[in-house]
This record gives structure tokens, sequence and C-alpha cells, in this order.
């Protein structure tokens, strides 16, 4: 009986390590294909990121293919890929957008399957793969406060002390009625406290801005002593200046940016090599130190220390690409 | 009373048989120039305006887009726009007017180094004076009311930029040296001697200056007036910097979120609102040529003579103080800003330990930066001399002949400068990329070059229009008597007297194609990245100090240009 136990066993061991083998041997074929192929087109929403091209250079570095980059605001990506397509003209392979106008393009028939990607195996809950999109990295939001305008005392701890009276006037913030973190901030506060934090909050009269740079700079500068939402990752720009982020005890709302291949990409295996390049986990760390959220696992502890707090809190929702237009109704209507 | 009236229309040019078959052909080849450079994208966009869906996706056509800005919120989106241009055109045309005056036709000191210094701000890319303005402006920590609550003791704010006041002033730094430009070489090249007419028949300095100079410069005055007016209405970081905060919406930023603040991008609208601003800026246009139909402006005449210079004595010490309080408003402290910036680590934290040198190392190691700054050169430097060419000729069918055509050329040369940037870029992508695949257009430097020449065209055929006003046709039909062709006549003549004003039309056109956003950000493709798409990536990549380097490259790059363009006329005019 146990000799029939071990040696079932090491038949299953040998099938496992021959199937295994000739996923090898079949990815291999993919990164062949890819060297091949020599050249990657990335359209990407992710304007001006040092860090991204971080992960583009070592890419490039490893497989010898070069990358070309178009980067331009998320509705300008989208627009151009539907013109292409729609004329006939297929230049891009990889999409990198938020997670909103991903769903719309998916929707819309502009991109395609992207074939199996080993490293899919390791993303971490609450975040998922699919066919067409794989999640590439998280940007979370949180308070900015001026640390000389606030003493710790008095820093908010909840999303909620924000609608204290006295953060009347005293809150500038990303407009809440247009795409973008301010939109995200809307949703999840409306479907974490509801229509009523929204109402204090409008009442607070914070003021809008949609040059989100400059207004981290106004509440470093002490125009205002709170910023909201603020994305983390930015506090990379703003190192040496009298701020702090606060991720309160809810949570960060975030938002998922995902990179899925364009229909009739012309270098779909390079598409697909770059894809599992971009969820290794040295890519991945290069985002966390940075400030993003990883979406796989093993890399919030190898973060250095000054962020690994901020990114191992809470993740509080993000939105619903179905329902975006709808709240940005709504966020109209309460803030007006 | 002394007035100016001829019977204009009746002088035209005129060549006998020698264009009888030239003549259709040429005129039927601008034409189609024209078409395919301005219309073709506005057609793109009247579709867009009336169908459902973009061009390539299914749908139906309605009026939906047009009923959609029929709105009260509209109307005062509407009033918000109109209001606001008004305002900065009527300040910016008076302010432009006396600075012109008193560097073209008087003995203020300096007033070389003034021309080239008033116009500076007009080169700065307008997210960095936005910047350098909220920091001086702002009313909690503002540098102004930081020092005007120090001198007064008092806790009140002097300034906040943040407001209408606001918006307007920073859409002044342009429109000012913009209409300055235009007005300045018509002030240089007018021929005194109807002035000193009026002077001698009793008219005092003032009448003068109102009855005859003004008068004179009316095409130039107005057309820089139109034009500005027309650019504040599309106007769009003053308003998105200094407005949106405080609630004020203008078109381009209704426009502007209609199309990227939206989950589902709504350009039925966006191209909508677009024709509806420039319905409203035609009557403009129509009103102009109202204004100047049936009359005579010229001031450069087959006599020789030179530019009066009026003496001032002492007064000549108020006239330069204007000037330099202009300058220090508009230029010192801003660019004193941008350059402080520069050197330290932060915009707006001028501490010590801040001190640095790696924004210019970084721009200077940036290969992005170096290849988008070649590409951008060599787009500037053609595509305002191929602007220039195109406009001239317009402008002189335009305004030096009778052929059947010209209003249309006229209106087609117009067009662009009327749909607001951010939809026409759309338009000019929907365009380029259904074209066939074999016309190498989309994806190119091609498809940016003609983007550019059909946006700086308008400013061109203005240019060029106003300064062929001034030019009597006599002296080019005592050309064409003495045996010399179109083309000779054209070159030798008429853009020799006019060159001054070719010079200032190059530089704003080779200027703006340096800054232009809406259209390169959509058309641009990798390895043909322009300057002003590098610099809005550095910027939301949190670099604004690099972008401040690049900005005062530019302004570097100004004084350079201006310097020899200021150089070139002085030589020109010495000889007339």
């Amino acid at each position: 009986m146990l000799r029939r136990n071990v040696l079932g066993g090491l038949a299953a061991g040998a099938a496992l390590a021959r199937a295994a083998a000739a996923q090898d041997a079949e990815w291999q074929k993919v990164v062949d294909a890819a060297k091949k192929e020599g050249k990657l087109v990335i359209y990407t929403a992710s304007i001006g990121s040092t860090f991204h091209k971080t992960v583009f250079k070592a890419f490039e570095a490893k497989y010898d293919v070069k990358i070309e980059l178009l980067e331009a605001r998320a509705s300008e990506v989208r627009e151009r890929v539907r013109v292409e397509q729609s004329a006939g003209r297929f230049l891009g392979d990889i999409h990198h957008n938020g997670s909103t106008t991903t769903w719309l393009m998916t929707r819309d028939g502009n991109l395609q399957p992207h074939g199996e990607v080993p490293n899919t195996k390791n993303i971490v809950a609450p975040f998922e793969a699919d066919d067409i999109r794989i999640p590439a990295e998280v940007i979370s939001y949180c308070l900015l406060v001026n640390k000389t305008m606030v003493k710790p005392a008095d820093e908010p701890k909840s999303w909620k002390d924000i609608l204290d009276p006295k953060w009347a006037g005293k809150i500038l913030s990303d407009d809440y009625r247009a795409l973008g973190g301010g939109a995200v901030f809307f949703v999840v506060m409306q479907n974490t406290f509801g229509r009523g934090f929204h109402e204090k909050l409008a009442a607070q009269k914070p003021a809008f801005s949609r040059d989100i740079q400059n207004s981290e700079r106004r509440v470093a500068r002490g125009e205002y002593p709170l910023y909201i939402p603020f994305s983390l990752q930015d506090i990379n720009n703003l190192k040496g200046l009298p701020v702090k982020p606060i991720v309160p005890a809810e949570g960060r709302p975030y938002v998922r940016f995902d990179l899925s291949v364009l229909k009739n990409a012309p270098h779909p295996n390079a598409s697909r090599v770059f894809m599992n390049h971009y969820l290794e986990v040295d890519s991945q760390l290069v985002f966390a130190n940075a400030g993003y959220n990883p979406v796989v696992k093993g890399v919030i502890e190898k973060t250095i220390e000054e962020i690994r707090p901020l990114l191992a809190t809470k993740a509080m929702g993000t939105t619903i690409p179905e329902k975006q237009d709808e709240m940005l109704e709504l966020a109209k209507q309460i803030y007006k | 009373m002394v007035t100016v009236a001829a019977a204009y229309g009746e002088r035209a040019a005129s060549f006998g048989g020698l264009w009888r078959y030239g003549r259709p052909a040429g005129i039927a080849a601008l034409i189609l120039i024209l078409c395919f450079l301005s219309l073709y994208p506005m057609v793109m966009l009247l579709y867009g305006s009336l169908h459902s869906t973009p061009p390539g996706i299914a749908g139906e056509f309605n009026l939906n887009g047009y009923v959609s800005i029929v709105t009260t919120e509209n109307l005062v989106v509407l009033a918000n726009t109109v209001g606001i241009s008004l305002a900065k055109t009527i300040l910016s045309l008076v302010l432009a007017i006396l600075l012109a005056w008193i560097v073209a036709r008087t003995d203020t000191p300096g007033r070389g180094v003034l021309e080239v210094l008033i116009t500076l701000p007009f080169f700065i890319p307008p997210i960095l004076t936005a910047t350098a303005w909220a920091m001086l402006g702002n009313a909690q920590v503002g540098t102004i009311n930081l020092a005007w609550r120090w001198l007064t003791g008092s806790d009140g704010t002097l300034v906040d930029v943040y407001s209408y006041g606001g918006v307007i002033w920073h859409m002044m730094q342009y429109s000012t040296p913009f209409i300055f430009l235009f007005v300045v070489d018509a002030f240089r090249a007018m021929d005194p001697s109807l002035e000193e007419s009026s002077r001698m028949s009793g008219a005092t300095r003032w009448q003068t200056f109102w009855r005859i100079t003004l008068a004179l410069m009316l095409p130039v005055t107005t057309s820089a007036f139109i034009l500005s007016f027309i650019r504040g209405m599309e106007s769009f970081e003053s308003a998105v910097f200094f407005g949106t905060p405080v609630g004020i919406e203008v078109i381009t930023t209704t426009i502007y979120n209609s199309i990227t603040q939206r989950a589902q991008p709504d350009y039925q609208s966006a191209t909508a609102l677009g024709f509806g601003a420039m319905a409203l800026m035609f009557l403009l246009l129509v009103l102009q040529s109202r204004l100047l139909r049936g009359r005579s402006f010229t001031t450069v005449t087959g006599k020789g003579y030179s530019p009066n210079v009026t003496q001032l004595g002492r007064m000549r010490w108020l006239t330069f103080a204007i000037c330099i309080v202009f300058f220090a408003l508009t230029v010192a402290l801003p660019i004193g800003q941008l350059l402080l910036s520069s050197f330290f680590k932060f915009f707006g934290f001028y501490e010590a330990d801040m001190l640095t040198l790696e924004h210019y190392r970084n721009v200077w190691e940036n290969s992005a930066f170096w290849r988008a700054f070649g590409n951008t050169m060599l787009l500037g430097v053609v595509g305002a001399t191929v602007t220039m060419a195109l406009g001239g000729i317009v402008a002189y069918v335009t305004t030096r002949t009778r052929w059947r055509g010209r209003r249309l050329i006229d209106v087609l040369a117009w067009l662009p400068w009327m749909m607001p940037g951010m939809v026409l870029g759309i338009g000019f992508l929907w365009g380029f990329a259904i074209l066939p695949h074999a016309i190498p257009i989309y994806g190119t430097l091609w498809a940016l070059l003609l983007a550019y020449v059909a946006l700086g065209t308008p400013v061109a055929v203005r240019v060029t229009s106003a300064a062929y006003q001034q030019i009597a046709a006599d002296i080019e039909e005592c050309s064409r008597v003495h045996g010399a062709g179109w083309w000779q006549t054209l070159g030798r003549i008429l853009i020799a007297l006019a060159w001054p004003a070719f010079a200032v039309g190059w530089v704003l056109i080779f200027f703006g194609i340096m800054r232009e956003l809406s259209a390169s950000i959509l058309l641009y493709a990798p390895g043909t990245e322009v300057l002003s798409v590098v610099m809005l990536k550095m910027w939301t990549g949190g670099k604004p100090e690099e972008v401040s380097v690049i900005g005062l490259l530019m302004l570097v790059l100004v004084l350079v240009f201006r310097w020899v363009q200021l150089r070139f006329i002085k030589k020109r005019i010495s000889t007339l």
C-alpha cells in the first residue's frame, strides 16, 4: 500500500514537472517570438511617470525589445485608439489606462484577449485579471496636510473629521464632478457614508481645482492646510516640503490601472511578455516604493519603511464604470 | 475736419489679359489648399456635431448636440466668455496702442529695448505665468498681499487672482503684447505727412491722434481687436487656473469637461458648442468688414518719407515710467519667479538649502526634450515660413484684387481661428486618420505641420492684409507698367514694403507653434513629440521647475529672434 502511494506520488510529481516544463517551453517560444518582433508600442495615460519608465527600461534591457511610448490623457488615448482602429490603422500594442476607460474600450471592442500570462497567478485579491484586462498598479487616495499649519493633534483621523466646521473654507480639492481622483473619492464616500456625507462636505465649501500638481504645491506653500484626495505616489514629488499624507482609519479609496492588448496589435508576443514583466515582483516593487499599491503578492513586505504603513492600510473601495456618469451627475447636484 | 476716405474698391489691381488662364487655376489651387487645411477638419467636426457618435461608430443624425447647448447654464457660460474676453480685449487694446505709440512715435529713451521687453510675456507658456501669478496673487499667502499687510498693518487682501479680475489680468499678459506686435509696426511705417497736414491745419495733438492716426490704423486695430477677442473667447488656461476654482466657467472649460471629464465623452455637445461660438465670432468678422468697406487706409505711398518721432520733452520720462511699470508687472514679476524657481528645488520655496542646478541638469540630459526641441524648431521654421507665404498670397487676393472667389478664400482662411483649439484638434485627428493609408500624413511630422499651417494662416492673413491695406495701389501699378511680372511685383514691391509685418507675423506664428498643445497632443506619434507635449508630460509628472527651465530657454530664443527682427526692420525703414 505504502509503495503504491509513494509510486503514485512520484508519478504525479513527474507529471507535474513535465507539465511545468512544457509550460516553460511554451512560454520560451513566446519570449523568443517577442525578441524577434523587437518592438512594442505602448499607449499610456500615465503621463510623465519616471517609475513607469524605470520598468520599461528594465524590460528593454532584459528582452532587447524597444519600447515606443505614446502618453496622453485618458480620454485622448481612448479617442486616438478608436479613430485609428476605425480607420484601419493598428499601430499600438499595449493599452495602459484607468479601469473605467479600459472597461469602456472593452465594451467598444478596441481590445483583444491577451493569451496566457504566467504571472497573473500571483495577482492578489481583491484584484483579478480576465482574458482582456490585467491589473497593472493601483493609485491610492488619502489626505494631504500642511504640517506647519496643522498640529498632530488636529490631524484628521477619520474621513468624517473633515466635516468638522473648523475645516470650512480650508479644503482644497480635486473636482468631484469630473473624471479623476475627485470622482473616485466621491463614489467611495457616497457608497461608504451616504449622501449626507457629501451634503455636509459641500457646506464646507471646498475649493476645486483640476491642476493637481499645482494644488499639492499650494498646500505646501500654506495657501490651504488640507488637500483631498491626494494620490499617494505624488509624495515623491513633494519630498522636503512641509506636507504629510494621512490615510484615515476607514482606509483609502483607490483606482486601478489596467494593461490590455489593443485589437490587431502588431507585436502580440512582445505584448504578452511585457505584461508578464509588469507583474514581476521587481517591477511591482518599483511602483510600490513610489507609493502605488502593488497587485501581486510578496511586494508590500519588501517596500521601503516610510511607505509600507501607508500601503498596508485598508482598501476602501473604487468606482463602478457602469455607474460613473450617474455618479458624476449626482456630484454636480450636490456641489453646485 | 480731416477725413480719410477714397473709393478704394475701385482701385483694385488689374493685370489685363496676362492671367487669362493662370488666374482661375491659381485661385482654384488656393481654394483647394485652404479647403484641405481648414474646411476638411471643419466638415469632420460638423459631422460630429450632427451625429450621435463620432466618425467610425454607428449612430444617427440628430440635433441633440445643438439642443443641449441651449440651456440657462450655457447662456451664463456664454455671457461669462463674452464679457471676460471683451473686457480684456478693450483694456489690452488701449494699453497696447499707448505702448506702441510710445515706442514707435516718441523720443522715449530706451524704446528699442522696451519694445523687446514689452512683448516677452506673449512667448511664455501660459501654464508658467499662471503658476507665477498664483503665487503672487493668492488671497492667503500671495507675495503681493503679504507685502501689503506688512506695509499697511492690515489683515485685508489687496488682490485675489482667483476671480474674474484674475482671469482677465492673466489673459491680458498675452493679449497686450499680441496686439502691441500688430500695432507697433503699423505706427512705425506710417507716412507722417497726413499728421503734419492735420497739425498745420490747426488740429491739436490729441485731435490729430484721434482723427488721423487712429483712423488710419483702423484695419490694424480692428484686425488685432478681433483676433485678440476671438483668442480670448477660446482661452483655456486662464479660466481653468483662476476661474474654475471659484465657479467661473467659460466655453472652453465647458467643452473640456464634455470631452475629458465624463466617462463617456460627449463629442456631439462639444463640437456643437464650438460651432455655436464660431457663429458668434463670424458676426464680428462681418462687422469688421462693414466698418472698413469702401475706405482707404493707405499710409505708404510712392513718395519717400521718414517716420516722424514726437518730441515729448520732459514728458518722455513719464512715458518711460509707464513702459517700465508695464514691464515690471507683466514681465519682471512672473519671469523673476520662473528664474528663481529654476534654481531652487521647489517652485516658490526660496531657502538657501534648496538651491540646486538639478533642473538644468535634468533638462540637459533629457533626450526626449532634445528630440522634441529639434522637431519643434524644424516645424516652427518650416511652418512659419510656409504659413506666411500662404497668408501673403491669400491676403493679396483678398485685399488687392477683385477676383471672383476672394471672399470664399477669406472665409476659408479665417475658419481655423474661430474654432476652439481643443475641438479643432479633434477635427484634425478625425480628418487625418481616415485619409487613405497611402498618403503618409497621419502619425508623421506632416500631420503636425499641416495642422500648424492651418492654425497660423488666420494670423498670417490678418497681419499681411493690414500691411497691404496701408500700401497705395499706384506703387504696384507703377511696377507693372514698367514691365515687372506678377510674382516680381508681389515679391519686390508689396512684400518688400510689408516686410516688417511679415517679420512680426513670422515670429508670432513660430512661437504659436512652439506653444500649441491642443492639436499636438492628438496628432503626435512616438518620435514626433514636440515641446508642448514634453512640457505637459513634465508638468503632469510633477516637474514644474523643469518646465520653468524650458520656458526660460524659449525666452532666450525670443530675445534672439526679436533682436534679429528689429534690426532687420530698422534697416528696412531707414531705406524707405
